[in-house]
């Protein structure tokens, strides 16, 4: 008996990961929080590591909804300001 | 007509149980006997889709970013126990989840316990057998059944909405097994609810993803407004989702009795929206105890601790249908929150 696989084909990604930073050091980093209960405090205590080890220097702070893709405005002003994000987080 | 971009397995003749644990092996399905999609089913499921193209991209549906097209829909559909009638219905919902609007990213990633909820308006819903009537939200009618189960089974395996993976609902939902109704046009005083929207095809499908219906329970009242006011406490729970967010929609499920009353004294589809606007209250600074994080309006944030404001922005965010048989319960299904409802007309 011959049957179909009901899953079918995917798309083309339409984004794809970013390439990753080698050396750290000296860069700015952004925070993105998505507001989700303890993201900010997740997200800060990261971000202070990171200064504190690494030398990063926390540049901008943005938030988004978690349940909706960041506004164009909110990923320009990231993309313009800094070069390392820090984001993600779940309830 | 490209079959080289659809995997076809060969697989031994086998016992039922047999086939059923394959499926079960390969990770399709909702725990639920399927049918096999074999080659003569799905052909016969695209039988009244012959003129079209059966490879076209109907819907790209996130979060695996999964192409469905007719014939994988139908692949779906087979499984599900669908019939060639209910075809365009199917087809239809699909495409009107992928509306932006729709969020259906959203909507299947979040651990809320939210369900693609598909009301069928007019010929479609009465062509394809589909229950506007007694016990409408089921179970017992094939066609609501296997078209609701077929959007969850296109959503599992195209969408890749598997718990755990694509879909992190905390808990689950029944109404994620199947969620289809008609509308009872015959008992809705106000005409079809597709044309509120601006659809006037004869036949539509309208998507709405919330929740399970809350129930409302009226034997007594011989006013509108004694029975909304049941309507707007069942709004105003704040376990709900749309409790923060306010951009969310309301669907009103009135039975014909319910409705009947309400017209029989004049109210209008919009009357009854815009009662409940008004009544669906909570007080601004119970609603900012209750929630960290909200999703309000520019101009809610301006009012003050004292004041009372409504569950929703807007009186367009209340949308009221018709659907049961005899007997005095209507429902309220809010929806997720960062959604839009969306009505499209039924085409194949």
């Amino acid at each position: 008996m011959e049957i179909y696989a009901p899953t079918g084909n995917t798309g083309e990604p339409q984004n794809s990961l970013a390439s990753p930073i080698p050396v750290l050091n000296g860069l700015s980093l952004g925070i993105l929080d998505n507001t989700k209960p303890n993201a900010r405090v997740l997200l800060d205590r990261l971000a202070d590591r990171l200064v504190e080890r690494v030398g990063l220097t926390l540049a901008l702070a943005e938030t988004k909804n978690a349940a909706l893709a960041a506004p164009n405005q909110v990923l320009e002003s990231l993309s313009k300001e800094v070069q390392v994000v820090l984001t993600a987080s779940a309830d | 007509m490209s079959l080289d971009m659809y995997e076809i397995l060969e697989i031994p003749d086998s016992s039922e149980r047999e086939l059923q644990d394959l499926f079960h092996e390969k990770g399709w399905g909702d725990g639920l006997p399927m049918i096999a999609p074999t080659r003569d089913r799905v052909e016969e499921m695209l039988s009244a889709s012959q003129d079209l193209d059966l490879d076209e991209v109907i819907a790209s549906l996130p979060p695996r970013n999964g192409v469905a097209t007719r014939r994988i829909i139908a692949v779906n559909a087979v499984m599900a126990g669908c019939r060639p009638e209910h075809f365009p219905v199917l087809v239809s919902a699909i495409r009107a989840l992928s509306a932006p609007e729709m969020n259906l990213r959203g909507v299947n990633a979040t651990t809320h316990c939210v369900a693609p909820l598909l009301i069928v308006h007019g010929k479609a819903a009465r062509d394809g057998n589909y229950n506007s009537g007694l016990g409408a939200f089921g179970p017992g009618n094939l066609a609501n059944a296997t078209t609701g189960r077929a959007v969850r089974l296109t959503l599992l395996h195209v969408a890749g909405a598997t718990p755990g993976i694509g879909d992190a609902s905390t808990q689950g939902s029944p109404a994620k097994y199947s969620y289809c109704v008609a509308e009872n046009l015959d008992s809705s005083p106000w005409g079809g609810y597709a044309r509120t929207v601006g659809i006037d095809d004869e036949s539509a499908v309208t998507v709405h993803c919330g929740e399970a219906p809350h129930n409302v329970h009226d034997m007594e009242s011989s006013e509108p407004s004694a029975i909304l006011d049941k309507v707007a406490s069942a709004m105003t729970s704040w376990g709900q989702n749309n409790a923060p967010i306010s951009q969310g929609e309301y669907f009103i499920a009135l039975c014909p009795e319910h409705a009947a009353t309400c017209a029989a004294h004049g109210w209008s589809r919009s009357d009854i929206a815009s009662y409940l606007f008004n009544k669906a209250m909570v007080n601004v600074g119970d609603a900012r105890k209750a929630f960290e994080l909200r999703a309000w309006a520019p101009w809610q944030h301006a009012l003050e601790d004292t004041d009372n404001m409504s569950m929703t922005e807007k009186a367009g965010n209340i949308r009221i249908f018709v659907t049961g048989g005899a007997g005095k319960h209507s429902c309220v299904i809010p929806s997720w929150g960062m959604t839009k409802s969306v009505t499209v007309p039924v085409l194949p």
